[in-house]
């Protein structure tokens, strides 16, 4: 006679139920994976990080709902963000206050603060992680810190009205955008000094670099994206994306890139490689900085004279979503971005 | 209901701005200064709104109790009209904003350069950053102390009086006079502004409605009207309290010239023994206009005698000409 006690019942009862929490789990993984895929595979919990540089507050959108969930005060005249390169901080440069702050790059909470950083503008971290600019657009100088300690270095002299900064992939040059002077300003890291300067189109703004080596800068005053070779120091093209061109955001499918334009209030998808634009999508005034899911379906704008953010479905090209949002909304981030080098 | 205003607000700011003044920048090839075209186009809207809002309370007001009745549009009235319109639509802003930006900002690009970076208050005290009602809070009784000894020395200083005699001429005082202030006087007040932002940072943008309720009474309190505010008299000026700051023979002559300088609360007077509140309503205007001395009628004259008289002031400082006494 078999015991109820056996062993060999119980043992079966047991592989059965860690096979049916093997199906269960399974299952439920799918089916949060395929929840996760409609929704852009954003985290959970995860926000959408907006700068409201004419109210100096942050508004934090729930992405799966799009509703703002938290505006707070961070500072005066807060304009751009960046990740860390480890993406495991988001940095804040208030302009007007003169500091930075970290926030946490999925819940937007403010992590820790740091004075003394003059006049912050634009940031941008170099790729091998050892140096950190902060433009000071107001004030025509570029600062140049060391990291992990955010040790000023140089302060380097850079009229008209340095814009936006990007590095070059090997870290030994940070191009910068010089709005007023209409130039692109190559500033050699080793030396700390200005490299070399060249003429480019009027009310230089974005800058973003392709891994071709090529430079792509919006032209603010016109109605193009002038393409830069930086070896030869000269324009390889003027691709016409629309008035107003601004900002140039890369989609990280290692093809496009898109770009801003104020004037119109559109954004044009421009293929990097063959150096052809695409028809422009209507989005609103003043549309500026951009944030792109990982799967490049989708694309958060900020909308700076509209006070809103614009969510655009990249399959049907067209803005599916409107967030009210504070004055003058200008950066915005989120953590489930898009690469942001290719 | 104050998130529906505002966002009618914008939306009204952003049509003007993407219909008229964004193509325009554009055309001009000032891109450089759109974020800017942008905040003026809120300036010039918030104005509008501002100066219908006020007309349409201080107005009705003005008739149902006034001090001086039956003195609605007269020639100096209009005057005073032509100034508040400059002032709030951004005509004179924009060039006290040109001025300081020129001015200004290559200084303040070579003191960074070499390492000088402003006191911010909110690194010694981080809530201000953090908590929006301390800051605004501070930033209003910080803005409205400094006003009060701005205003103070105003009066004190004899050339500095002669630029301020421009506001104080007005005999027949109407809620339009609040703006009614000499272009050298406008220039001063950004630059002392600017000093002040200098010492305790900025003031936040994310209260332009607070401002916008400062300003509006700023008007009231100069307006043609029997009102003093009963017991809130001990915190806000009331158009009684500023009516005696406006009196011949009260408001800038005594105690060493004047009396009731605050601008928007009357605590300042109170702490700094110059509050004064008695229950009149006297003539305004300065002694001498009453013998004949002319400050001017118009936009223009008021400002040209302004300078003139600023002049004859330096002179007599300098030891030159010019023995005429002052007065208030």
């Amino acid at each position: 006679m078999t015991a109820i006690t056996s062993p060999a019942p119980i043992a079966f009862a047991c592989r059965v139920r860690r096979s049916l929490f093997r199906v269960l789990s399974t299952a439920l993984l799918g089916c949060a994976l395929l929840a996760a895929s409609a929704s852009n595979a954003m985290l959970p919990n995860e926000h959408a990080i907006v700068l409201n540089s004419g109210d100096g507050t942050v508004s934090l959108i729930d992405r799966a709902t799009r509703k703002v969930v938290k505006t707070f005060p961070v500072g005066k005249e807060p304009h751009h963000l960046i990740g860390t390169l480890k993406d495991d901080e988001v940095v804040v440069a208030n302009a007007v206050s003169n500091d930075l702050v970290f926030l946490d790059p999925v819940s937007g909470e403010v992590k820790r603060r740091l004075p003394r950083i003059s006049d912050p503008y634009q940031l941008a971290y170099s790729p091998d992680g050892k140096w950190f600019i902060s433009i000071s657009l107001r004030l025509n100088r570029v600062d140049l810190y060391s990291m992990p300690n955010y040790e000023l270095k140089a302060r380097i002299p850079a009229a008209k009205t340095p814009s936006h900064v990007v590095f070059s992939s090997d870290s030994r040059m940070a191009y910068v955008t010089m709005q007023d002077s209409n130039e692109l300003l190559a500033i050699d890291i080793t030396t700390q000094k200005e490299a070399w300067r060249m003429p480019i189109g009027k009310t230089p703004a974005g800058i973003w670099l392709s891994p071709q080596g090529l430079i792509f800068v919006g032209i603010m005053s016109s109605d193009y994206v002038e393409v830069i070779d930086p070896v030869k120091r000269a324009t390889v093209k003027k691709i016409v994306t629309g008035k107003g061109a601004h900002n140039v955001f890369p989609m990280g499918n290692g093809s496009k890139i898109l770009v801003s334009n104020r004037v119109d209030g559109t954004i044009t998808p421009v293929d990097y490689k063959t150096l052809v634009a695409e028809k422009p999508i209507k989005v609103g005034s003043g549309v500026d900085c951009m944030d792109i899911s990982e799967d490049g379906k989708e694309v958060w704008a900020t909308v700076r004279f509209e006070g809103r953010v614009a969510v655009i479905d990249m399959t049907g090209q067209k803005p599916i979503h409107y967030i009210p949002v504070g004055r003058s909304p200008h950066g915005i981030y989120f953590r489930s971005h898009a690469r942001r080098d290719q | 209901m104050l998130d529906t205003l505002e966002s009618w607000f914008t939306e009204l700011v952003s049509w003007v701005h993407a219909t008229l003044v964004s193509p325009a920048v554009y055309s001009l090839g000032l891109m450089s200064w759109s974020e800017w075209a942008y905040d003026a186009t809120a300036f010039f809207v918030g104005g509008v709104l501002l100066v219908a809002f006020t007309t349409l309370v201080c107005l009705p007001l003005e008739q149902w109790r006034p001090v001086e009745p039956g003195r609605t549009l007269t020639a100096d009235v209009r005057t005073d009209i032509g100034y508040t319109l400059i002032t709030k639509l951004g005509i004179l802003p924009l060039f006290t904003f040109a001025a300081l930006y020129w001015l200004l900002r290559p200084v303040e690009g070579w003191a960074r350069l070499h390492g000088f970076a402003p006191f911010s208050l909110e690194d010694a005290w981080p809530a201000l950053a953090t908590t929006p009602g301390v800051s605004l809070l501070f930033y209003v009784l910080v803005l409205d102390f400094t006003e009060y000894w701005r205003h103070r020395w105003q009066h004190r200083i004899e050339w500095w009086w002669q630029l301020h005699a421009v506001h104080h001429s007005q005999q027949q005082m109407t809620f339009w006079t609040d703006d009614r202030v000499h272009l050298l006087d406008d220039l001063i007040a950004a630059l002392w502004m600017a000093a002040v932002a200098l010492t305790i940072g900025m003031p936040p943008e994310q209260f332009p409605l607070v401002f916008a309720v400062l300003r509006f009474m700023e008007s009231l309190s100069h307006a043609n009207l029997r009102w003093n505010f009963g017991p809130l008299k001990r915190l806000l000026i009331s158009p009684q309290f500023h009516r005696v700051h406006h009196g011949i023979g009260v408001g800038h002559e005594g105690r060493r010239y004047g009396v009731n300088f605050g601008v928007t609360f009357s605590v300042w007077d109170q702490l700094f023994r110059t509050a004064d509140f008695r229950d009149e309503y006297p003539a305004t205007g300065i002694r001498d206009q009453l013998d004949g001395r002319n400050y001017g009628h118009g936009f223009w004259e008021t400002q040209w005698l302004g300078f003139i008289r600023l002049a004859q002031s330096l002179g007599t400082l300098l030891g030159r000409s010019s023995s005429r006494p002052s007065a208030r």
